[in-house]
């Protein structure tokens, strides 16, 4: 095999499952989603790679200096398949961030296409819980 | 005794889980992982590719095998960007699967939705289960 993988210059990492420590009503895996983030002169970006997750199954949260981004797969893609070779599991996407008071909460913006999460965060100072909606894209 | 509710893609998150820890783990060096699976008259292959352009995905399938290839590619930011975080990755990719079974390569159909590519592969028709009526005398 490893001749055939000599163009291969991707490599997927392993998902890492995260434990969660609030009680859950929805049962199941959740995955920490692999991100990326940066800053430029007006905004903090956050992209965040959610394989599976419909552009409605994304939740945003912002509560005192915490964000917050869950992800639910859809699960009737795998109605009437039983798995043969497994290399990867399938569930949710959590993940936890500090975004401090550098973040204008009224003026988040995201975005979920193709399984990658676009969240745009204008800098200001504000301090107040909102939850943003996502727009379809 | 009381009644344990878990709907059925619990279980297969389950199995999944259980599959992917067992023997042989994540393998390493490839992109993109993959989940093989038994619909009955096909076999159901998924990867997780997010953020991938389907315009520069190439699938084949030539005998038992499938082999995917594509680049994976996102717009760098502004040059003024900071990076705080940078997990994900791009590059060029190219997977070769063995299927465990004859196929009907010609009736094989790929979509790519929310960031997952499902390539769906009929196997040949001599190797479809089959339901043998007894015949009674």
């Amino acid at each position: 095999m490893a001749e055939m993988q000599t163009q291969t210059e991707l490599e997927a990492k392993p998902k890492q499952k995260v434990e969660r420590r609030e009680e859950r009503t929805r049962p199941g895996a959740y995955f920490q989603p692999a991100v990326d983030i940066f800053e430029t002169k007006d905004e903090l970006v956050l992209v965040a790679d959610m394989p599976g997750v419909p552009p409605d199954g994304v939740d945003i949260d912002v509560e005192g200096d915490q964000l917050t981004i869950e992800g639910r797969v859809r699960t009737e893609d795998y109605e009437g398949l039983k798995p043969l070779y497994v290399e990867y599991g399938v569930g949710g996407y959590y993940r936890r961030f500090t975004v401090g008071d550098m973040v204008d909460r009224e003026g988040i913006k995201a975005q979920l296409r193709n399984g990658v999460l676009v969240l745009k965060l204008p800098k200001a100072h504000q301090a107040r819980a909102r939850r943003i909606a996502v727009e379809a894209a | 005794m009381a009644l344990v509710y878990r709907d059925p893609f619990e279980q297969l998150q389950t199995e999944l889980d259980r599959m992917v820890n067992a023997a042989f783990g994540t393998p390493t060096g490839l992109y993109p992982l993959v989940n093989v699976f038994d619909a009955g008259d096909a076999f159901v292959v998924k990867g997780e590719m997010p953020g991938v352009d389907p315009k520069s995905v190439e699938i084949n399938v030539e005998d038992d095998t499938l082999t995917v290839r594509g680049e994976r590619s996102f717009a760098e930011p502004a040059r003024d960007a900071a990076y705080h975080r940078r997990e994900r990755g791009q590059g060029k990719f190219r997977r070769v699967v063995r299927l465990p079974g004859r196929l009907s390569s010609e009736e094989a159909k790929a979509t790519y939705r929310d960031g997952v590519l499902t390539v769906r592969i009929p196997k040949a028709k001599e190797a479809r289960p089959r339901r043998v009526q007894i015949e009674t005398a």
